[in-house]
């Protein structure tokens, strides 16, 4: 059974959401495509949360949303900048207004104030909810969550030392009991009460807005049905690449059609073809995921190197592969492990290898009103080498220069099926031709791994940005090859 | 003393109620500033059409040079900046033009039907293109000592070369922003984010063509500067100002972080050329070096910073013969700026690279070295200055013992000859740093206290908060002057009603002139309360008592012999008020001897220094290019520091600050002048997962007698420069495999790897 207050006839409360705000639930009006911050800052006058870049990479905009799932209710971390308001539907919206007064702080407030934890005071919201999400999940984390949880968070002024002692302090002396408000307590009832929210419409017809149509619907019936009847819509999923166009590149996007709580879209199942993942599972699902971590470690490992926690708790894997930008960080992997994709229109359902996908520069496969709807990847035997490695300019929360996977297998001290894959080395992520002629059916002892990394990097020709140059790339490409090749042989001796 | 405060804005912080400008309701009437920002670096303006954006629906106005009603000049020492310009753009997202509407996005939309026409002309961003044709802003600067040319003559050891360093974009948190209101008549309040009010009110006024008392600018606080809103920050205040007084409604004009790293400058970039002579033990004998900054488009403060970083180019080394040459050199790039150091980061990096070659050459220790060419007390500074409490020796010892130095060597080099991809390095680097700002006059500071009738005490300096806790500060100081509790005392946002011609807050100089301004109040009001205090403690007690006598202590006065009959400071207060007593009170300080001579480079420029040294241990990865800095340490002198935590946050904060500058922050700019690192999502800032895997920071009191407020030291700029220690660790590590490499800076990836390949200069 649905609770009534949170299921919503489509029709007559069209521009309204139901959700729960620091422990009070309220209906709202919103404009169409709003982000939370911006709602919070405009609609709401509520400045706590601050805004410092916009697009996701300081997490000062930090707040966190407690929402049911299964039979439990979880707290995650986000940044509001890129989380559009109409995503609040039936969650519980817990802001730094809740979190404590000056007078009667938060445990984790108070750790911050004694160990220094704030200077100029900017970033300082967006830790305490970052932290407050961390410790509303877990009991006593080790220095490594702590580091997951805050690696999105910049502080310019601290250096940050000071922060992670007050987080240490937390994690030895408390537990997630002492640390989640009653007030967080009693709505958690409420949300697993409540059933799948309702379908909506938020429509906005002010031609100022980037967006004037935003539309959420739960079933793939209605999906298809909005894709047929909105001819300019544009699908929309966690929001993390979308809402940054948005935000910094003021693209306009007249009608979204987020399709986020289409259940089946969500699922990950195993069957005899492989791993099914829905486009609209999140990094951070994934990664809690049993399912990933037994049949694919390495996508696991990957993500813990993708974005932040806050991206990745809304950011899917959908997203990044129909976003189709060269430097991907799950796309040489799926190109690697020779992924497939379950591609939907109203009419039919595909499947395409991955590596037929990726067109040009971030151009697809995909047709008008065509989504991604699950990944699968193929399970990979036991004698499978399957490696990642990410580059970039710093240890965390960074965009590849060039991203790479490795796949095959060893059977006798001989390698088979042999793939490496690249992103950052051209307009689309690639897979390396000369590779596998290199490598397959040959003893790996026999395996001079100079000379292929110095053949594997003669086949790209990456371009010089920001992110690095050509001959860098080149040099990674290289240095790649020979880490994989080395640590294989390694393994022969 | 009692329990040290905590950051006294600390508790708002943490639940996001403390105000930020321009994070507020906004007002009635508020019109929003977006601006035409220029396409290309260097072009003549033909034509600048804003008739249809101003037709545009919710467009209020849109604002050029022609609606400037005084001086179109925002320049402040040198006048070249103007506020819009008219003939020539100098810049890539210079403000041409601004938009006021409704809304940002009214204002957003119109600012696409500008129309501009220009014709470009050739640009130039490198600072040695710019020098070769002779384009500084003033003439060569020079420092000298000694006789160079018979030193170099009679050298045994002569080493040359050229380093260069990049730039660094400050980041603060909260960008740049303002909000100016007008008021009766042509009178205009502005709230900014600026750390020079003064600045701000007499620039406003040139451009208003209004008296400097018709502008108020309030600053409650920054959500970090570091040096960014010093100089930077006037444009946009003068933006919003003008845009009030025109159309007589609140203006706000707040950057996004794309805009604001596209448009403001950053710290200079420098290419030195330089030249040193040693002896076989590693003795400096000579060194001659020429500094060239990459000023940008406007002078802005690159003279000043061009000469503190001449100041600093001996850094803690005794060298007799010395010449010092800087040229501050004039490109298209965003007007480069003020950025924590201020240039000495740059002249220190310089000798220190040098440091590490000569130890390389020579097969010496370096930090053997170092300490062989330390200052002593004694020895005359190249500017004429004499060091007088340096403990460089005593630092280095306590920093080798921290690190255990001698065990650390042998087990890097264990390590690198058991590891081939991954090696380790070792670098060091000591500091001085001085401080006052190197332009004498602004050493001063003004502070206004008044003690209200319930005992509460209001404190307005002209410092401006921005997270170094200097608010913290002042009250502990006032707290120690007064015998009060902390929590009795309020600073102040700092306004030029109530604190005018106050120096920017800067030169790390915040708290030794803005606290003793305020400690020479807090004296005023103490010494205005002791003649009444004699006479209640008479009417009391019945004890009769000299008003020297009478101590201030714990919110209680009492005589001295006589601790147990106290009043309470708080019925003093009401009592002093009914005898008509003075409870207010203005604190005036300049810090005492400073001089320089610019015409001959010699002088008394600083009041003292501030010394320590970092030791940095890293581990590369050779093949990725990758680095872990697995331990830290340093060691830092501060006088008698008036609260550890604070110091320390002020210490670990900025060696990260210093170690993001030479590693992962690299400032990328195209062809044209634009930068392309203009995001965080391209531009990195060190995030949690940087932190030194040990980080050891060890305050070392010292009992200075040239210190400032209560024998404290100040602290804001001089670890910064720590963080290079983390540069040529990573070198250090890089020459395990190729002996002459010379890593290029930032150390990124990418530099790393390259590096490893790189032959001779
Ligand atoms: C701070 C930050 C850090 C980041 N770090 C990384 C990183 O380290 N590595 C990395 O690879 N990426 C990174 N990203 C990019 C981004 O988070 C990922 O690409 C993410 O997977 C996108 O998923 P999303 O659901 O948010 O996509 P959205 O923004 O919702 O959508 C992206 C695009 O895909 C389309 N789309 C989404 N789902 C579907 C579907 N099911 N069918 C068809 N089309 C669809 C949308 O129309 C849109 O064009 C980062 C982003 C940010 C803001
Ligand atoms: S404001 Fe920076 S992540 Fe949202
Ligand atoms: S306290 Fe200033 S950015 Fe963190």
């Amino acid at each position: 059974m649905k609770d009534k207050a949170l299921s919503l006839p489509s029709e007559s409360h069209n521009n309204r959401i139901t959700f729960f705000m620091n422990g009070q639930q309220i209906t709202e009006e919103l404009p169409a495509g709003i982000s939370t911050l911006d709602w919070l800052n405009q609609t709401k006058q509520m400045f706590g949360t601050k805004c410092s870049c916009n697009e996701g990479d300081c997490c000062s905009c930090t707040v966190v949303i407690a929402k049911a799932v299964d039979d439990k209710v979880i707290y995650e971390a986000i940044t509001s900048c890129l989380y559009p308001a109409a995503k609040l539907h039936g969650k519980h919206l817990i802001t730094i207004e809740a979190m404590g007064t000056p007078n009667a702080l938060h445990p984790i407030q108070q750790a911050l104030l004694d160990h220094h934890g704030t200077q100029c005071g900017y970033c300082t919201p967006g830790f305490v909810m970052s932290m407050f999400a961390l410790f509303a999940m877990h009991n006593h984390p080790d220095k490594e969550a702590i580091f997951a949880a805050l690696e999105g968070n910049l502080c310019r002024c601290t250096g940050y030392q000071s922060i992670l002692d007050a987080a240490l302090e937390i994690s030895r002396n408390y537990c997630k009991e002492d640390l989640i408000p009653a007030w967080c307590s009693e709505v958690e009832s409420k949300l697993l009460e409540k059933g799948v929210p309702a379908a909506m419409l938020l429509l906005h017809k002010d031609s100022n807005r980037l967006v004037s149509k935003y539309l959420m619907p739960e079933t793939m019936k209605l999906l298809f049905d909005y894709l047929q009847t909105e001819n300019s819509a544009v699908v929309i999923a966690g929001g993390t690449d979308l809402m940054v166009q948005m935000n910094i590149g003021r693209k306009e996007f007249p009608v979204l059609i987020d399709i986020t709580c289409i259940e089946e879209l969500k699922r990950i199942y195993l069957q005899s073809d492989g791993l099914h993942i829905g486009a609209c599972v999140s990094y951070a699902k994934m990664f809690d995921s049993e399912l990933v971590h037994n049949s694919c470690p390495h996508l696991h490992k990957l993500i813990s190197q993708i974005a932040s926690q806050q991206i990745r708790n809304f950011g899917t894997l959908g997203g990044n592969i129909a976003n189709a930008s060269p430097v991907g960080d799950t796309l040489p992997l799926l190109l690697a492990l020779d992924a497939t994709l379950r591609l939907q229109t109203e009419l039919e359902m595909r499947q395409l290898p991955i590596r037929s996908f990726f067109k040009g520069y971030r151009q697809t496969a995909l047709q008008k009103r065509e989504i991604i709807k699950e990944i699968i990847l193929p399970l990979s035997p036991e004698n499978s080498y399957v490696r990642t490695l990410k580059s970039a300019k710093r240890k965390s929360v960074d965009i590849s220069a060039v991203v790479s996977a490795i796949n095959l297998q060893r059977s006798l001290g001989y390698t088979q099926n042999a793939c490496l894959a690249f992103g950052g080395v051209a307009a689309t992520p690639l897979v390396s031709r000369v590779f596998t002629g290199l490598v397959n059916n040959k003893p790996l002892s026999s395996l001079d791994a100079a000379q292929i990394a110095k053949a594997v990097a003669a086949e790209f020709k990456p371009l010089s940005d920001v992110r690095g140059s050509a001959l860098y790339r080149n040099k990674l490409i290289e240095n790649h090859v020979i880490i994989y090749l080395s640590e294989l042989q390694k393994e022969v001796l | 003393m009692s329990k040290l405060p905590y950051h006294l804005a600390g508790p708002l912080h943490l639940c996001g109620k403390s105000r930020f400008i321009a994070d507020e309701p906004e007002l009635k009437g508020m019109l929003y500033a977006k601006f035409l920002f220029s396409p290309v670096a260097h072009a003549r303006i033909k034509k600048l059409d804003v008739s249809e954006a101003e037709n545009y629906p919710g467009v209020f106005k849109v604002i050029t040079a022609n609606d400037i009603p005084g001086e179109n000049m925002i320049g402040h020492v040198i006048k070249d900046e103007p506020l819009f310009p008219t003939l020539e753009i100098m810049f890539a997202w210079q403000p041409l033009a601004m938009v006021l509407a409704e809304n940002e996005r009214c204002a957003e939309l119109a600012v696409k039907r500008i129309k501009l026409e220009y014709e470009e002309l050739p640009a130039i961003y490198d600072p040695e293109e710019a020098d070769a044709r002779q384009e500084w802003y003033v003439p060569e600067r020079k420092i000298e000592c000694g006789d160079i040319v018979t030193a170099f003559d009679n050298a045994p050891y002569i080493l040359e070369g050229k380093t260069t360093n990049s730039g660094q974009e400050h980041f603060y948190m909260e960008g740049q922003r303002a909000i100016a209101i007008p008021f009766e008549d042509s009178r205009i309040t502005i709230h900014c984010a600026t750390q020079s009010t003064m600045e701000v009110q007499e620039v406003v006024s040139h451009v208003l063509g209004i008296p400097a008392h018709d502008i108020v600018v309030d600053v409650p606080r920054l959500g970090g500067a570091f040096g960014g809103k010093e100089r930077a920050a006037t444009i946009w205040a003068s933006m919003a100002a003008l845009g009030a007084f025109v159309c007589k409604r609140p203006v706000q004009v707040k950057l996004s972080r794309d805009e604001d790293m596209h448009a403001t400058g950053k710290r200079h970039p420098f290419t030195s050329l330089w030249k040193v002579a040693y002896d076989e033990q590693g003795k400096l004998l000579a060194y001659d070096v020429q500094l060239l900054a990459n000023g940008g488009a406007y002078t802005d403060l690159s003279v000043a910073i061009l000469e503190r970083a001449m100041f600093h180019s001996d850094n803690t080394y005794y060298v007799p013969n010395m010449l010092i040459r800087g040229r501050a050199c004039r490109t298209n790039l965003p007007p480069n700026t003020a950025f924590r150091g201020f240039g000495a980061p740059q002249g220190i990096f310089v000798i220190e690279s040098i440091l590490d070659k000569i130890a390389q050459q020579l097969q010496l220790d370096p930090l053997a070295l170092r300490i062989l060419n330390a200052y002593q007390n004694g020895n005359i500074t190249p500017y004429g200055q004499e060091i007088k409490e340096c403990q460089m020796a005593s630092i280095l010892a306590k920093l080798a013992t921290n690190a255990e130095y001698d065990k650390l060597k042998s087990e890097v080099a264990e390590f690198n000859h058991s590891h081939t991809q991954h090696k380790r390095g070792l670098g060091i680097v000591p500091v001085k740093f001085g401080i006052s700002f190197t332009t004498a006059l602004l050493n001063q500071g003004s502070a206004l206290i008044w003690v209200y009738i319930d005992g509460s005490v209001s404190v307005s300096t002209g410092g401006v908060e921005m997270g170094q806790e200097l608010s913290t500060k002042v009250a502990i100081v006032v707290s120690r002057v007064l015998g009060i509790s902390t929590d009795k005392i309020r600073v102040e946002s700092s306004n030029t009603q109530r604190v005018g011609n106050a120096s920017p807050t800067a030169a790390s100089t915040g708290s030794d002139i803005n606290a003793n301004a305020a400690r020479i109040a807090a004296e005023k009001i103490k010494e205005n309360l002791k003649e009444p205090a004699a006479k209640l403690l008479a009417q009391q007690f019945g004890h009769e008592a000299e008003p020297h006598e009478i101590v201030f202590a714990e919110g209680k006065v009492f005589i001295l012999k006589n601790p147990e009959s106290a009043i309470s400071f708080n019925d003093l207060v009401r009592f002093a008020y009914s005898e008509r007593i003075p409870l207010a009170a203005y604190g005036y300080y300049r810090t005492p001897d400073l001089w320089f001579d610019r015409e001959i480079g010699q002088g008394h420029p600083f009041h003292y220094f501030v010394y320590g040294a970092a030791l940095a241990e890293v581990e590369v990865d050779l093949l990725l290019g990758e680095h872990t800095v697995t331990k830290l340490f340093i060691v830092h002198e501060n006088g008698a520091s008036l609260h550890e935590q604070i110091d320390m946050g002020q210490i670990a904060g900025a060696a990260i600050q210093g170690y993001g500058w030479c590693t992962m922050e690299d400032l990328v700019w195209d062809t044209n002048g634009h930068y392309t690192s203009a995001n965080p999502s391209t531009y990195k800032i060190p995030g949690i997962r940087d932190l030194p895997e040990v980080f050891k920071v060890e305050i070392m009191p010292s009992q200075s007698l040239e210190a400032s407020v209560f024998g404290s030291k100040a602290t804001g700029e001089p670890p910064l420069i720590y963080g290079l220690a983390v540069f040529f660790a990573l070198q250090a590590a890089v020459q395990e495999v190729n002996p002459e490499a010379v890593l290029s800076f930032p150390a990124t990836p990418e530099a790393i790897i390259l590096a490893q390949e790189h032959r001779g200069n």
